[in-house]
């Protein structure tokens, strides 16, 4: 199954490339910020958090992984999230989804958008991939319920094992296979 | 046949000629007038030969009366026959020509002879005088009718040069540039222009201020790089060439500013000139100016400028990557003075070239290069703590201690940004002015190398030293100085290897005063220090009782310590009592097990020498002894056997004087920091894992293409495969069918 999805792959990514050569300028230089992002993330290693292309010749569209913090209600469990840099980064965020659903007060459970102040208007060119994960986890934790995407996690954030339950069952582990 | 209309018609021209040639005369006498002021003006104006004929004071033929010639003049232009008079008069001179062309090739035949630039001025001079003998009056004939005869004389006169003329006047040319005082040359240029000379040889002429200016150029500027040239050049040049450009380029100027505007253009081709020249000389010399920097300032400011002027940097890089290639990255250099250069060069092209898109590209094969060198970190490391005995620093003295810069992204917000210049490569980083430190760490893709080889190297020299509390202090200051450099956290290591120096010092005065003992150990921290090669060795006799009973003082001391001795670091200092001799030196430990064993018996075995000590590398053993052979305290008789001189034997071993007695050449022995090439793998694992973490099972070509991600890479998919089995191996990552993830 895998020989075949990635004997695909090649023909689904060219028409992007193709797209992305036609503002060359630009990429060039987001390219150039991306690729130092990585280096930066590869090396620092922050524990539970990392993120890497999903394509070579592609440093547009990321895969990342963040854990669950120890001692919050989310650890021990990891969660895949998609990266789809804007061609004008870091000018604009990021847009990034839960590709693992995530029972969650910010996470739309079924599309896995995500309600984070830093990911829509208090963006900044100074933040990064490794401070938009480190938020991610820290949100993980710490909910911001005052304005939830799921107001059914949101109500039931205060009654841990209720949450836990439905947390449960939504929560899908991370297999190899993708 | 002829109509009378046809009759009449010609009567009519006629009677009107007449009329114009007889004028009001009676009869025909008008016609004979003009038929005698026709002679007469042919006979004035025609060519004679000047050799033949003496030529007056104006340069005219003699018995030529203008006074006579001139109501003839009057009365052929009354009848309007001057245009005819001409042709005559040119017809005439184009016979007589070949007075001139015969003078022409005896000038040249004697000028292919001496080569003498004189001999074309005198045939100039000569050319002049027939020009001028020949040429009509001009208050009669007019300026347009005498152009004519100009352009006339012109014609006759380019088309009997011989070809060699043209060198022969360059050559003219530029010994009149070459030689002072451009007064005398007025006249002379005057007379090429009137020879139209100038105009037929103008790219002669300047193809000769070039030539000038290049040899001037070399002449003055070559190996002179302490003061900037330029300005010097510009002086010569008003001095010397502009004079002598105002007669070709400014002739026919009447004012100053007019003469200015006219030269404008010629000037600036040669200051261009000028520029050029200077700029291809030290693009030339730009490897030995490097090398003389900062005694070469001059040339470098020289060099920027030019390089404003003339589009050379193109040049300049490749000369100088050709020549750093040639005279620097090779095997004979040094990995000390290839940084040298490198921080030269950094110095260097940032004067020429602020933004460092010069240096940036010139910077990158030294870097490289550098990389792959294994003693490059040893070199800075050596050189940033002051190891340097030569007093050759790569780091000013003056220069202020910064932090390390990190490669930091764009500062978008930055009000002072500025756009990438223009010839910037695709790589190119705006890098700011940073010191030379933090460019020279910013060679290995992290400053942790530095840090692991500044640990070792600390260790080194502390355990070198002796008890000198003044090299502690030194230390300590270098160790204060490269915190600020690295960040108080990659020298907390360092820190703690100080601060055991100084314990160790503590303790020991407290032990001693508790039981005086002849032991003074240096305590190090195992977990801080740089693993030190540990050794089987045991010290015999009373060394180990000395080593035991400090131990127990150490314990009562420290109770919650153990003492682990490294018997093999230190030195001894003996007091060899022999029989008829005492010897007093300071030995290696090893060196001072072996007598202590002597002690015991006057012969010995190598083998049971060794066994005695624990256990030590044969060779260390035989080094260790023959120490003592030379000495003259041991001889080794038969092979591998050793025995105590008690007395010193005059005839059978004398004592070698002329050598050296090896004493611990090799101060202290460290387990060198992993290599250079480990340590790049372990970037590279980074990103292995970071892929693996995200994207799950790859297989090795994926894996491949990926790492291309991180920067530099540039192993073979087989590399990639050996070093993923070794990961295998040590159970970090796990393979099934081929498809690679990580073992967790």
């Amino acid at each position: 199954m895998e020989q075949v999805t990635s004997s695909l792959a090649p023909p689904r990514a060219s028409p992007k490339a193709n797209v992305a050569s036609s503002s060359q300028q630009v990429a060039g230089s987001v390219a150039k910020r991306l690729s130092s992002e990585l280096m930066t993330l590869m090396m620092s290693a922050s524990p539970g958090i990392s993120a890497f292309p999903k394509h070579d010749g592609n440093l547009f569209e990321w895969v990342g992984t963040i854990e669950g913090p120890s001692e919050t209600i989310y650890a021990g469990m990891s969660f895949k999230i998609s990266i789809s840099f804007p061609s004008n980064y870091p000018y604009v965020a990021p847009t990034i989804k839960f590709d693992t659903p995530c029972y969650h007060p910010n996470v739309d459970i079924t599309g896995g958008a995500i309600c984070l102040d830093i990911l829509q208007d208090k963006w900044s060119a100074v933040y990064s991939v490794q401070t938009i994960l480190l938020s991610l986890q820290s949100l993980l934790g710490e909910p911001n319920n005052a304005s939830p995407l799921n107001p059914d996690a949101a109500g039931l954030w205060n009654n841990p094992s209720a949450f836990k339950a439905q947390l449960m069952k939504h929560y899908r582990p991370v297999t190899d296979s993708s | 046949m002829a109509t009378n209309a046809l009759k009449s018609q010609v009567a009519a021209k006629w009677q009107e000629s007449f009329q114009r040639l007889n004028g009001d005369a009676p009869g025909i006498s008008g016609l004979i007038s003009f038929s005698e002021a026709w002679t007469i003006s042919l006979n004035y104006l025609h060519p004679l030969d000047i050799n033949t004929v003496p030529l007056s004071a104006d340069g005219k033929p003699y018995g030529k009366d203008l006074e006579l010639a001139r109501p003839a003049f009057a009365l052929v232009s009354q009848c309007r026959k001057m245009p005819a008079l001409l042709e005559s008069f040119l017809e005439d001179m184009r016979k007589q020509f070949y007075l001139v062309e015969r003078e022409i090739t005896q000038f040249m035949n004697a000028y292919e002879v001496d080569n003498s630039p004189e001999t074309l001025q005198a045939l100039v001079s000569r050319l002049m005088l027939w020009y001028k003998a020949w040429a009509p009056p001009l208050d009669s004939f007019g300026h347009t009718l005498l152009a004519t005869y100009t352009l006339s004389f012109h014609t006759h006169l380019f088309s009997s040069l011989p070809p060699s003329f043209a060198v022969g006047f360059k050559s003219l040319c530029s010994s009149l540039l070459g030689s002072p005082g451009p007064t005398d040359h007025g006249e002379i240029w005057t007379h090429f222009d009137i020879l139209g000379l100038i105009e037929r040889y103008e790219s002669a002429i300047a193809s000769v201020a070039y030539e000038r200016i290049e040899e001037y150029v070399l002449e003055t500027c070559t190996g002179e790089w302490s003061r900037p040239m330029l300005e010097d050049l510009r002086v010569w040049m008003t001095d010397n060439v502009v004079p002598w450009m105002i007669h070709v380029y400014g002739r026919g100027a009447s004012t100053a500013d007019e003469a200015k505007a006219m030269l404008q253009g010629a000037g600036s081709r040669f200051d261009f000139h000028i520029n050029k020249t200077l700029c291809d000389l030290r693009t030339r010399e730009i490897f030995d100016i490097i090398i003389d920097f900062p005694d070469s300032m001059g040339a470098l400011q020289d060099l920027k400028e030019c390089l404003q002027r003339v589009d050379q940097r193109s040049n300049l890089v490749q000369a100088l990557r050709k020549a750093n290639a040639k005279r620097l990255l090779h095997p004979g250099a040094d990995t000390k003075i290839i940084l040298q250069q490198y921080v030269a060069t950094i110095k260097c092209l940032r004067i020429i070239d602020p933004p460092g898109v010069l240096l940036f590209k010139v910077a990158d094969p030294i870097r490289r290069y550098l990389r792959e060198r294994p003693d490059t970190i040893r070199s800075i490391v050596a050189n940033l703590v002051g190891d340097d005995d030569t007093g050759d620093a790569l780091v000013d003295e003056n220069e202020p201690v910064v932090p390390l810069q990190q490669p930091e992204f764009e500062d978008y917000g930055d009000p002072n940004w500025e756009p990438e210049p223009i010839d910037a490569g695709p790589e190119f980083r705006t890098n700011k002015p940073s010191d030379v430190i933090s460019t020279l760490v910013s060679i290995y893709d992290s400053k942790d190398l530095f840090v692991k080889e500044l640990q070792v190297l600390l260790a080194q020299r502390l355990l070198a030293m002796m008890e000198n509390g003044e090299r502690v202090e030194r230390e300590r200051r270098n160790i204060e100085i490269l915190k600020i450099r690295f960040g108080e956290a990659a020298l907390q290591v360092c820190e703690v290897m100080l601060k055991d120096m100084t314990d160790s010092k503590r303790i020991d005065v407290h032990v001693q005063s508790q039981k005086p003992s002849v032991v003074h150990p240096t305590i190090i921290s195992r977990h801080f220090w740089p693993s030190l090669e540990s050794s089987e060795m045991v010290m015999p006799g009373q060394f180990q009782q000395l080593q035991d009973q400090y131990a127990r003082e150490f314990t009562v001391f420290k109770p919650d310590k153990k003492l682990k001795w490294l018997p093999h670091l230190g030195t001894v200092h003996l007091n060899l009592e022999l029989e008829d001799r005492t010897l007093d030196i300071e030995v290696p430990p090893l060196e001072a097990a072996f007598i202590e064993l002597f002690s015991q018996k006057g012969v010995w075995t190598l083998e049971d020498l060794i066994a005695g000590v624990g256990s030590v590398t044969r060779s260390a053993a035989i080094r260790a002894l023959s120490t003592w052979v030379d000495r003259g305290v041991l001889k080794e008789n038969p092979e591998n056997t050793f025995i105590l001189l008690e007395r010193e034997e005059t005839g059978g071993a004398p004592v070698r004087e002329n050598r050296h007695i090896p004493i611990a050449e090799e101060a202290t022995t460290l387990i060198p920091p992993p290599d250079h090439q480990a340590e790049q793998m372990r970037v590279y694992w980074k990103f292995i894992e970071g892929m693996l973490t995200n994207l799950g099972t790859l297989p090795l070509d994926r894996v491949q293409t990926m790492l291309k991600f991180a920067p530099g890479y540039d192993r073979t998919v087989e590399q990639l495969g050996a070093f993923m089995e070794a990961a295998r191996r040590e159970g970090l990552v796990v393979v099934k069918d081929g498809m690679w993830r990580l073992n967790k």
